[in-house]
Parts: structure tokens; sequence; C-alpha cells
């Protein structure tokens, strides 16, 4: 992919040299070349962070809102315009902490979005405290007696849900990443794309080489993202061997919006309201004589 | 109360089918040709306790709830215990003589019991019991059994037996109830027959939504908004609408300005717990200028307060809330039918100016009925504020660019190829972040500007009332009903009595305000809250010096009686 693409916005950004998130920016931008989109058809949506200023960083439709809010406003947006490629940029605290509560949810609406959590199991942007996703033990500033709290598995929780596409990458690996974003996209329902990203100023533990040393490709040994069971089980690991790639995909995922628009349907902001149409439900009240 | 009105109290418990019956009765009345208006109490609890509904019936149109009543229909003992001393002499009680024993009250009082569950066993069965209290009613009223036979027809029309058991429970209910007692003689004689609508202020909140332009809902339940949401999700289906429950009021929220900033039309309705969840989101909409409106259904607080009952608590609250400073609009419209109109003009205007835009209600408006001879569906234009396709292509699209109005040129997320970006944080005119000191001011700036427009829409103050009164009782929202009846019934003490009502409350109307009070002795606001929120607003915003407000803050609704008293004690 030339540096120029459609989607290539110059603008400096406030990342950190050498931070996960400029891979992330760049599969992104791999990815929907790739699907054959124009800027205009897509919507990328995200809460507050580091990575959720990504909108920022790219030309394409943007919704910044707030911190943890992400997927609420994809899914208005995807019910407004369905005809919109919507992706939502968040990261481990923004998706798993203060949105915790949509995040289960959203999964279960299944409304047909993808969503790019860059986690990097700390807080960058209010410089370095525990994410959800932070392995016990970890020492910050704000646990010096290290997390206790058991991580948060957020492959574990939208599995048992049921979503419609799972799956985890390392963001160094920004082929894969692209090739993922190009899948859950393609794939009808709640696509989650968990990205491992290290946060070069803050997370001196989980670093590229912590990382590089423990992921390793699921497409690679025969494995069937369809067995439910099998993908808890590889959700599950974590360690000393990290699995990436789609974990699960749903086979009888359904898309929130099927049950309410029909195929060749304009989308909602696009409807006029037909003559009559109030009058009929004005008429519903009056008694008769 | 007017000698040619009629008042009804129904009263049992959760569960009894009081709700079945007062709907009934309501739309009988309403077919009949009467003016009604009804009122409900209820507890938060599904079985038990004691509700009631107070039905008035006039010949012409009513808005509020008299203290007294003409009968009382008592489905269990409590309801006389509760009941009988706010009954006129003379009345009539309706009860069921096997369940329920009369008590001592005033030498008029016509105890009219009838075997109901007796009858309704004979004639289909226990479920049929109200509708034998309806037949009774109906002879009691002198009405006949026509117009009730006609409501059964419409709600049973797809179950033959079904309809046929319920018109045979409430001839046995006439019957025994003629007689055993003849015709009740004091109800007033029988109106024209118009044609009119039965509505109360949820589905006129939801109606008015729907007219207005909505596209998109998202709530979560909560007393007493439920109503509103529940009606356009019966018939989002229909006309092209998404109605989505949402996991909580933060998603609600988030969910309608996704789908506000995408083009549709959005709208979420909650009570003061759910808006205080809300509240960053507002804030977004504001700095995102993404138009959204947003119903405060208000029931008293603080906290969970008392879920089912009324009150004004929350306007100092929808004032100010949202960290950091934006503009809003705020309405607090005083009828059913005006909830109509003030809803599809809040829609619209949202549109219009690109800002969060409040209704006002309570418990008392949501779940009043009433009478309306009409709705004018012609007189709500939505006009499209979006810029068009044609505009779109001319230069480069900038989502904030600085106007003269404050109002930037809007486009939607996908429309024509274009592309911009909404922001949550200070942005330049194109969106995007910005933290330069001149790009701030100027940002502000524009948004208020939006202010000298928004001052110019309509729903300011109106007066009612005679000519030159030199008493006003100001008010908003929901105690229109019985603040206008007070001045209907007030004498010439004090040198007359007005009112002014508060429809818009936010840009404030000051200039209007100051006109329609001057010359006015004495201004009273009444309102139901303990501190007088609205009367320190007006005092405020317009230096106008007014007498002690008239309050209420026991979740109950103001009656006529209650304002009245008030009034000739100060004035004395």
């Amino acid at each position: 992919m030339s540096a120029t693409s459609e989607f290539h916005y110059e603008r400096e950004t406030s990342w950190c040299p050498g931070c996960g998130d400029f891979q992330i920016l760049k599969s992104v931008e791999q990815a929907l070349v790739a699907l054959g989109k124009k800027p205009g058809e897509v919507l990328v949506v995200s809460g507050i962070g580091q990575a959720a200023k990504l909108p920022h960083y790219l030309n394409a439709n943007g919704f910044n809102g707030l911190h943890g809010r992400a997927l609420p406003p994809a899914f208005g947006a995807k019910c407004a315009n369905h005809e919109l490629t919507v992706l939502v940029t968040t990261g481990d605290g923004d998706c798993y902490g203060e949105g915790g509560n949509h995040f289960i949810h959203a999964i279960r609406r299944n409304i047909d979005i993808t969503v790019i959590v860059h986690n990097n199991q700390i807080y960058g942007l209010t410089k370095g405290q525990a994410s959800p996703t932070s392995d016990i033990g970890f020492v910050t500033k704000t646990q010096p007696g290290g997390v206790v709290l058991t991580p948060f598995n957020p492959l574990a929780v939208a599995i048992s849900l049921e979503a419609a596409f799972v799956a985890r990458a390392f963001s160094k690996d920004t082929d894969h990443v692209a090739s993922l974003i190009v899948e859950g996209v393609k794939t009808p329902g709640f696509a989650l794309i968990d990205v491992l990203q290290p946060c070069v100023s803050f997370n001196k533990v989980n670093t590229y080489q912590w990382y590089q040393q423990r992921v390793y490709r699921l497409d690679e040994d025969g494995y069937d993202p369809a067995d439910k069971l099998k993908a808890f089980e590889k959700a599950l690991e974590w360690g000393e061997r990290i699995p990436t790639g789609v974990l699960y995909k749903n086979p009888r995922a359904e898309s929130y919006l099927d049950h309410f628009i029909k195929p060749g349907e304009k989308p909602l902001v696009k409807r006029e309201r037909p003559r009559g149409e109030i009058e009929a439900l004005v008429n519903e009240f009056y008694s008769e004589i | 109360m007017k000698a040619t009105d009629f008042n009804i109290i129904i009263a049992g418990q959760a569960g009894q089918g009081l709700n079945t019956i007062s709907g009934l009765l309501l739309k009988t009345l309403t077919k009949g040709g009467w003016h009604v208006y009804a009122s409900q109490n209820y507890m938060s609890r599904v079985r038990g306790g004691h509700n009631f509904m107070n039905i008035r019936i006039s010949q012409s149109p009513v808005f509020s709830t008299p203290a007294g009543a003409n009968m009382l229909v008592a489905l269990d003992q409590r309801s006389v215990d509760e009941h009988l001393r706010r009954l006129e002499d003379p009345a009539v009680v309706v009860y069921d003589m096997e369940s329920v024993k009369p008590a001592q009250g005033a030498n008029g009082t016509i105890w009219a019991g009838a075997p109901l569950l007796k009858l309704a066993k004979e004639n289909g069965g226990v479920i049929y019991q109200n509708s034998v209290a309806l037949g009774g009613i109906m002879a009691l009223l002198g009405v006949g059994l026509t117009d009730l036979s006609g409501v059964f027809s419409k709600r049973f029309s797809k179950n033959r037996k079904v309809l046929e058991d319920n018109v045979r429970a409430a001839k046995a209910g006439f019957d025994y109830m003629t007689s055993i007692n003849g015709h009740f003689n004091f109800m007033p004689t029988l109106p024209q027959r118009e044609k009119r609508l039965l509505m109360n202020g949820a589905e006129a909140m939801g109606l008015g939504m729907i007219a207005g332009g909505l596209r998109f809902v998202a709530a979560y339940p909560m007393s007493p908004s439920t109503g509103v949401f529940t009606y356009i999700a019966e018939k989002a289906a229909r006309v092209g609408i998404i109605a989505e429950q949402a996991e909580d009021e933060i998603a609600a929220i988030n969910m309608a300005i996704g789908a506000s900033a995408a083009g549709a039309r959005s709208a979420t309705m909650t009570s003061g717990g759910g808006l205080a969840l809300m509240v960053e989101g507002v804030s977004l909409a504001g700095i995102m200028e993404t138009p959204l409106v947003i119903a405060d259904l208000q029931r008293p607080g603080p906290a969970t307060g008392l879920p089912t009952r009324t009150g004004q608590e929350d306007l100092d609250f929808v004032l100010s809330l949202g960290h950091g400073e934006f503009p809003r609009f705020i309405f607090a419209p005083g009828t059913v039918e005006e909830t109509f109109y003030t809803s599809a003009a809040a829609m619209n205007l949202a549109d219009k100016y690109q800002v969060p835009v409040f209704i006002l209600g309570d418990q008392l408006l949501v779940d009043s009925y009433s009478t309306l001879d009409k709705l004018d569906i012609p007189k709500i234009r939505n006009e499209n504020y979006l810029i068009s396709n044609e505009h779109l292509g001319k230069e480069p699209y900038l989502r904030y660019r600085f106007t003269e109005t404050g109002v930037s040129p809007r486009a939607y997320f996908g429309q024509a190829g274009t592309h911009f970006i909404s922001d949550c944080h200070v942005h330049e005119e194109d969106g995007h972040i910005s933290e330069d000191a001149e790009i701030s001011s100027k940002m502000a700036e524009k948004r208020f500007r939006k202010l000298i427009g928004m001052k110019n829409e309509p729903y300011g103050p109106k007066y009612y009332g005679p000519e030159k009164a030199q008493v006003a009782l100001v008010c908003w929202g929901s105690t229109y009903g019985a603040v206008k009846e007070t001045v209907d019934n007030f004498g010439q003490e004090g040198g007359g009595l007005g009112m002014v009502h508060f429809n818009r409350i936010w840009p404030f109307p000051g200039e209007d305000t100051l006109e329609i009070l001057r010359g006015c002795k004495k201004i009273f606001v009444v309102e139901n809250n303990i501190q007088g929120q609205f009367n320190r607003l007006l005092r405020r915003e317009t230096g106008i010096r007014t007498e002690e407000p008239i309050l209420r803050y026991d979740g109950r609704p103001f009656s006529v009686q209650f304002i009245t008293q008030e009034i000739l004690t100060r004035l004395a």
C-alpha cells in the first residue's frame, strides 16, 4: 500500500514515537483500501484515550465521543444509515473498563460493526495506571503493590455471548491486523478484534519483545473457529503462549438490523414519511360516534 | 368545580383491573360526547396497595382534578375508607356488596351495592366482574349501554365469545342497578355528540415526536417516562423508526447522539435519576452540536424519591446540567394538546439549531388523559435543516463553519460522498482537535450566537384571564390546568386574577415576561417543589418582585381548591 491512500491524512499526532497505535492506523488504512471503500462510505467511531484519537488521523467520517461510550453511538449511527461501514477504534480502558456494560450489550445486539481494541494492558493517556487487562502483579503508581484484580478476558466474554467474529492480533503484524479487519467488516454482525499493542512509555513489562516471544498464529495449524468450546479454550490461553487470529466465528450470527430493515430498504436517514402516515396514527385516538 | 361537572373516583388494589374499568369508562364517555380529564394515582408496586383514578366529566373542556367527587367506585374496603371524606353530598358509592361494607358518610350518600362477583359468575365468569361494574355505572349515570357495547365491540373485535360475554355481564350489572337504584339524577345533561380524541400526555408526546420526524429512539424504562417510549416502540415498525431499549441511560443518550450525527432525528426519554446518568451525553451533544430531544418526565426526588408520583423538582437541574457551557432549549407544555405540538416543535428546533432540546413534563402530565377536539397535523412543519447535496459539492465541507447565526451547515455521515468528523473536544471548523486559544473562544462564541435566533422562537409566556388583573398566578408545565381553573372560578377579590403560563422556559423570554406582568400588583408563582425554583428564575431573569410562591411538594398535583385557599389566605 502506498503511504498516500485516499484514507491517509497527513497530520501531527499526539502519539509517542514507536507507539503501536501507528501500526494499527496503518492496518486500518490498508484494510479500507483492500475493501475498496471510499472515505465517505466509512465512519470511524471512538471514545477517549490515545487509541480513540485515531479518527482524527484518518481521512474518513469520524465520531469522537465520550470516554467509554464508543459503542452506543456506533450502534445509533449504523441504525440511522446502515449503508455506512462502521469501525470502532477504542482502548482497553475505554472499551473494557469505562464502557464494559456497553461492550456486553453491544455484543448481545450483534449490530454489524467492527470493533478494534488497542489493548496495551495499561492506561496511556492518564500516564500509566492499571487497565482491566493488566496482569496480576503488574506494578503501577496507583497499584504500587501490584494489580490484585483478575484480568478481564474480552475474548472469552465475547465468545460466551456468541459474537459474530472474535479475533486477536499483535499490532506489529500490520498485514495480519489488516486482514482481520477486512474479514471482520465482511462478517455480518459484531466483530471484535483485540489488538495487543505495546505502550512504549508506561508499560515496561508487555513490550514488543514480550509479545513477540509469545504470540503464535492459530490459522497455521488447521484451527476451526466455528467450534465454540475450542474457541473458549484458546481464549483462556495466556502467558507463555498467546494465540492470535480468528478465535471464533459464529456461523448462526444474525445482525441486529436484519430484524428491522428489509433487504433493499433505504437507510432511515434517507426516508421520507409518506403523507397520511401521521394522520393514521392520530385517527387511532378518535372515538367513533 | 363547575356545577355541570361530574367526578368519579375508581379505587382499588393494583392488579384488580382498575385500569381496565377506567380505560373502558373513559372511551365510553368520550364516545358519548363528553369532555373528560382523568388523572392517576398509583403506588410503586404491581399487586395490592391502594391505587385510584379520578375521572372528571364535563360538557366543556376540563384540565384538572377537583378535590371532591360525586361517585366512588370502590373495588375494596380500603377504597371506601380512603375516599368517603372526599364525596360531595349527595354522592353515590358503587361496590361489591359481598366484599365491601358501607360506612358512615354524609346523609345524601347513596350506597349502591351490587353482587358484582355473583353476577359475573352467573354471566361468564369471575373475570367479567369489571364489566358488571361498568354496566352498573352506566345505569347510575343514566347513559344507557349503547356506547359501552360499542367500545366492547372495538376492543374485543377478534373474539366473538369474549365480546358477547362482556356485553351480557354489563347488561346484568345495568339491569341490577336500574332495578335497585333507578337512575342517578344529578349527572349533567347529555352533551351534543362530537367526535373527539382521547389521549394521555405520554401518547401525545410520543405522537408529537413521531410527527416531528423522529427516526430513532433509545431509552431505559423508568417511571413515569416509560409510557412515551412504549407508545413509540409500539408504532416503530409501522412508521420506520428504530426504538431500542438500551442497557442503561448512558447508552441510551449516546445511541441517540450517534444516530443524530448520522442524520436521523433522535430522542430519548427518562426521569430525574436516568437524566443524572445522561448528563455527560447532554454535554457531548452540546459541543458536538448534534440535535437531540431529551424528555425529562419528573417525579419527586432526591434519588428514588416517590417513583410514581408527580413533582417539578428538576428545573434547576435541567437549566444547568452538563459540564461546560452550551445553549439549550427547555420546554414545559401545560396540557396534553400542547404536549403534542411542543414535542413536534422540539424535534424541529433541535435540528434547526443543532442543540439539545429538553421537554420537561411530569407524572401528572404523562399519565393524565384528556379529550381533544382535534390535532392539526398540517400545522406541523418539518423543515429539512440538513445541507443539500448541491451545496455540499461547492467548497470544502466544514462541519463547524463559523457563521453569523452560529449554526453551521450540517451534513450527515455518508451524505453524497463527503466526509467529516463530529468531535467532543474543542475543535477547528473541520472538526479536528484544537487547543488554540483563539479557536476556543471563537467556537464558544459561535455556539452562543445561536441564542439570538433561539430567543425569537415561539412558545413564549401566555396570559389568560381578565384584562388588567391585579394579581397574577405564574406557572409552568403541568400546573396549567389547576391554575387556569382557579382563575376561571375566582371572583373579583383583590382586583381580579390572571394567569401567566410558561412553556418555553429557556432561553428565558425575559422581555415578553416583563411586558405581560407590567401593572400586576401581586405575583404568585405556583409550582410543585419546595424551593420555588421557577420563582427564583423569574426574579433572576427579570428583576421582578414576586410574593412568596405557592408550593406543593408532597408528590401530589395542585387542585383548584388548594390554590384558591392559598390565594385567599395571602390576600386577606
